[in-house]
């Protein structure tokens, strides 16, 4: 299993189920060390907003899920959102 | 919970609002009943400021909107709240200042602007009967359950308009997190796809491998506790902060023990309950003390 897979999963399946267009959403995984990894989320111009949310608190919650999924793996992971 | 009216104090009318729907569980600005009590002041150079002080409550969804201003004697918050503490907003300047209350009522439509600015897409999205909605939200859980790689199940039931969801299996536990945090961040995210689909999207519960429940049997225990020392020693009892869910357990618990009632202050993220005797007969019965109907 490529490290950050379950990480790319849980974040893909979560920003698309947000968003207006779901095929405009990518993720893509990036190492930032031996047990870390980040996900940049890009989505459609009009969906970032969405995804962030009020204050960030999509965003965070976000965040906090896509921890919880690197821990299913040992890992630590960030998410990054790419406007 | 139609009854049910908060006071909450924040920087801008703004925040004041957001908090207020947040406690009251409520997404949709329509449904909410605003009352400005007190415009916020800038002061000078900080010295003088003062917060917005709003006082809020849910609209019936369906219904005619009433205007109900006044309350039920005995039944208002204010008035148990005893004198000392009280900061009401009502001669509410440190400066000297009266409040600018002149009569503005900012209900909820006056308010929709900057809302609409915030949404990037038209409202067009339809309303969705309540068992639609919790079959998206069980579709979502179940994918999300799955994108993570582990086994559970999900069951949807709706009470009272409200759905409850339920995410059991041992597996599951892994979506709990350190105090409940990645399940309240799944709450958040369920939200907001239910928010996706349709407007005035209902409400909802979310319990992960059990955990809601244990920390409402906790926190009922934690209560009564409080409440025994309540009655025998009198006065008032400021509890820690803790999130809308929490606030509401506790609400409930002491709407259901005579001789107690139960409001909350600060602002979030610092909201806190304060429990309080209630010293005589009047105004004394539970089911009017302030039960924020904070949501989940």
């Amino acid at each position: 299993m490529a490290k950050g897979e379950i990480v790319e999963r849980v974040v893909s399946y979560i920003v698309k189920s947000i968003v207006d267009e779901p095929e405009e959403v990518v993720v893509d995984v990036i190492e930032q060390g031996p047990n870390e990894v980040v996900a940049e989320v890009r989505t459609a111009k009009g969906d970032l907003g969405r995804v962030i949310g009020r204050r960030g608190r999509v965003a965070k919650a976000i965040r906090a899920a896509a921890a919880a999924a690197g821990e299913e793996e040992g890992i630590v992971a960030g998410v990054e959102f790419v406007d | 919970m139609e009854n049910v009216e908060i006071e909450v104090r924040a920087r801008t009318v703004d925040l004041a609002i957001e908090a207020a729907m947040q406690e009251l569980g409520i997404d949709d600005p329509k449904r909410l009943e605003v009352e400005v009590i007190t415009e916020p002041t800038k002061g000078f150079l900080g010295i003088g400021a003062q917060d917005a002080v709003v006082r809020i409550k849910p609209r019936p969804a369906s219904r005619e909107r009433r205007r109900r201003r006044g309350r039920k004697p005995g039944n208002g918050q204010e008035q148990k709240r005893p004198q000392g503490r009280h900061e009401s907003g009502k001669n509410g300047g440190r400066s000297g200042r009266p409040a600018r209350n002149d009569g503005r009522q900012a209900r909820a439509e006056d308010r929709r602007q900057p809302e609409k600015k915030e949404k990037t897409v038209p409202d067009d999205r339809p309303v969705l009967p309540v068992e639609e909605q919790a079959k998206i939200a069980r579709e979502f859980l179940e994918g999300l359950v799955e994108a993570y790689g582990l086994e559970g199940e999900v069951t949807t039931r709706i009470e009272d308009d409200v759905i409850i969801a339920d995410v059991s299996g041992d597996q599951t536990e892994a979506l709990v997190g350190v105090r409940g945090s990645v399940r309240a961040a799944i709450h958040e995210i369920t939200r907001t796809v239910l928010q996706r689909h349709g407007q005035d999207s209902a409400r909802l519960r979310l319990d992960i491998a059990g955990y809601a429940e244990r920390r409402r049997q906790a926190l009922t225990i934690y209560a009564e506790q409080l409440i025994e020392q309540l009655l025998e020693e009198g006065g008032e009892i400021m509890l820690e902060p803790m999130s809308p869910a929490d606030r509401k357990v506790i609400h409930d618990v002491a709407a259901a023990h005579d001789g107690v009632t139960s409001y909350s202050e600060g602002e979030p993220p610092r909201r806190y309950v304060v429990l309080s005797k209630v010293e005589d007969g009047s105004g004394s019965d539970s089911e009017d003390a302030v039960s924020n109907d904070e949501e989940e």
